[in-house]
């Protein structure tokens, strides 16, 4: 049954080519996706906790109340080992994430609207103390400087498959902008094709996105 | 309708028929009164499951006189209120219970000879279907031509599961009273300040049979059962023996304390009218399993992150710490079924079964436990614009519609799924006669 699903939607290889590992997140590198609800970043998400959770809980820790362990399943993540925790509460998230990051080195959070600096910082700290993969997911907005060893912006995404009533939602093209230090330090631009096998391919050295359609 | 009855022919003969997950917290507490009936007449019982009871009967036959009696006991607190018992005598538990299996109209079989009884049962009655394939295939088909084999044969052949199945089917079964046990192996927590909630008591529960299991770990062994006690601040005390075929884990003993107190506050005459102030766990029957460690498992990471997820309950509630498993279904929300952390997996749809026009995957990563509406304007019959937050999308392209029949038989409308693809994502909807309403986002 599971394999069944993962089979049809099986996210697998990683990003070899320019040696940035975008679904290995890095040990007390805490990771940053930023841009709009809609842009694929919750499934990134859930791709970068396929690989702990084969041998380790791993927790999603869920603000809206909308995980799909569904999806987190298709991304790869073993359920047996995937932990949903719901906190709304922005005054309550930091103390949350912070008993969370005591035990689990894998942790998917989005980032609710009224989380204070100071404790996203000490989050930060604490994952780089712990050793745990932290992916921070904003709900709205970015999260200050220096917290992010990595951050991943969406600038785009395009979907396939779908063409005026026929067909279906087959493949997505997602175009993301990393910067920090998990990025070298510069601006690069990496293309995420997601069609099943998850080519993935990255087009760095760029500092701005291609020129958009002029639209007359 | 009758037990036992596939599910749906169950749903053939009565659709108006509700199915329900199955709620062992909820069983036990409807079980507690009887076991408490049967206590009246032998003091010590030890509960397998909600439904099973195991009594030593020894001391009591002293008392009654004969079996006869205290079976006729046992039924006797049992009939005023309509407990339908079919209660069975034998030597050990195995042979009682396939006795109170067999016993018929009469609700009683009281079995003279055990091994006698024993060798004409069916090979079944093991309960190891693997091995109970193999014997077959074998010809072993009854529990006499079991133990009619050398057991060194079994036992090279079949290892510790054969050895366990020709010692029962050989009546060499555990004896009903449990082993003593050092009392150091035992765990107890007493709290100044009472505990008034039963949430409360679940996370002290949870965090004493860490503390238990942490403890029998380093010695290499497990418990198959255990007696839990909780007392009150006014000094009212309150024991159960849980017993269990496989060792007790972590998750499992804190469910059993779960449902003991649930059962205890939510009965109507004898709930406790105070505070707890002590909880007690009490290890028998110990077993050399739980030494072992999976070879593709970090036991430590999972030791410590279950206490990381213990403290994290401990500030969200039971409710917000949450697992899921796949399950059938034709919309992605029916097809992920959630669980409390700790609680046992429960299934109510077969996935593997074909589901025709469920939603293709991939499913949406973010999906509303309740659909909100979602604002779509329409034009000759297509979707041209969506409304998200303050602003109107356009509909670059979609897919769909695709119906959905859903249980009409009960009066649901046929519903229209479609998948609307914008400049700022994909989503996909559910649209019940023109309300239309978002099922997931593909982020």
């Amino acid at each position: 049954m599971a394999a069944v699903l993962a089979d049809r939607w099986d996210l697998s290889t990683r990003i070899r080519e320019s040696g940035v590992s975008l679904f290995e997140v890095q040990p007390g590198r805490p990771v940053e996706l930023t841009g709009p609800v809609g842009f694929g970043l919750t499934r990134l998400g859930y791709r970068m906790l396929a690989e702990p959770s084969q041998g380790a809980p791993v927790v999603v820790l869920d603000v809206r109340g909308w995980a799909s362990p569904l999806a987190a399943h298709e991304a790869g993540v073993d359920l047996d080992r995937l932990v949903v925790v719901r906190c709304p509460d922005p005054s309550l998230w930091p103390r949350v994430v912070a008993s969370v990051l005591e035990g689990v080195k894998a942790i998917y959070a989005e980032v609710p609207v009224g989380v204070n600096d100071h404790d996203l910082r000490r989050l930060a700290a604490l994952a780089r103390a712990r050793q745990a993969r932290l992916v921070l997911r904003p709900v709205r907005g970015m999260l200050p400087a220096g917290i992010g060893h990595l951050r991943l912006k969406a600038k785009e995404i395009r979907w396939e498959g779908a063409v005026q009533g026929h067909g279906r939602l087959e493949s997505r093209r997602l175009v993301l902008e990393a910067t920090g230090k998990g990025a070298q330090g510069i601006t690069r631009l990496i293309e995420v094709e997601d069609d099943g096998a998850d080519r993935v391919r990255v087009v760095s050295g760029l500092a701005a996105g291609p020129a958009g359609r002029a639209v007359g | 309708m009758s037990p036992g009855m596939p599910r749906r022919e169950a749903e053939g003969t009565c659709p108006e028929a509700v199915v329900l997950m199955r709620d062992p917290g909820e069983e036990a507490r409807r079980f507690d009164p009887v076991v408490s009936m049967l206590e009246s007449v032998v003091p010590r019982v030890e509960i397998a499951e909600p439904g099973l009871v195991l009594i030593p009967i020894d001391g009591a036959i002293r008392f009654y006189g004969t079996e006869t009696a205290v079976v006729d006991a046992l039924r006797g607190t049992l009939a005023p209120h309509r407990v339908d018992a079919r209660i069975g005598v034998a030597d050990g538990p195995f042979a009682a219970y396939w006795a109170a299996r067999s016993a018929g109209h009469s609700g009683r079989m009281i079995v003279d000879d055990t091994t006698r009884f024993l060798r004409a049962l069916d090979i079944s009655a093991i309960d190891h279907e693997d091995l109970v394939s193999t014997f077959r295939w074998l010809g072993v088909t009854t529990l006499g031509e079991l133990a009619r084999l050398p057991r060194d044969a079994i036992a090279s052949r079949f290892g510790e599961a054969g050895v366990v199945a020709h010692r029962l089917a050989s009546g060499q079964d555990r004896p009903v009273t449990p082993r003593s046990i050092s009392p150091d192996l035992a765990v107890e927590s007493r709290f100044e300040e009472p505990l008034e909630s039963i949430d409360h008591v679940a996370f002290a529960a949870r965090a004493l049979a860490a503390r238990m299991t942490a403890g029998l770990r380093e010695v290499g062994i497990a418990p198959h059962r255990i007696e839990v006690q909780v007392e009150t601040e006014s000094g009212d005390t309150r024991s159960r023996v849980w017993r269990s075929a496989d060792p007790f884990t972590e998750d499992a003993l804190a469910d059993r304390v779960w449902w003991q107190l649930r059962a205890w506050i939510e009965q109507g005459d004898d709930r406790p009218v105070s505070g707890i102030v002590r909880l007690r766990l009490d290890p028998s029957d110990l077993s050399g399993e739980g030494r072992q460690l999976g070879f593709f498992t970090n036991e430590t990471a999972r030791v410590e992150a279950e206490r990381a997820l213990a403290r994290a309950q401990a500030l969200v509630g039971p409710d917000a710490v949450v697992q899921a498993g796949v399950q059938g279904g034709r919309l992605p929300r029916e097809q992920v079924m959630w669980r409390r952390w700790g609680e046992e997996a429960a299934m109510v749809r077969d996935p593997s079964a074909p589901w025709p026009g469920a939603t293709p995957s991939p499913a949406p990563a973010l999906v509303p436990d309740d659909p909100p509406r979602l604002d779509v304007e329409w034009d000759e019959g297509m979707p041209a614009r969506i409304r998200l937050g303050t602003r109107w999308e356009p509909v670059i392209t979609w897919a769909g519609p695709w119906r959905l029949s859903r249980l009409w038989w009960r009066g649901d409308l046929p519903a229209d799924r479609y998948q609307l693809v914008t400049s700022a994502g994909a989503f996909l909807c559910l649209v019940i006669d023109g309300d239309c309403r978002l099922e997931g986002v593909y982020d």
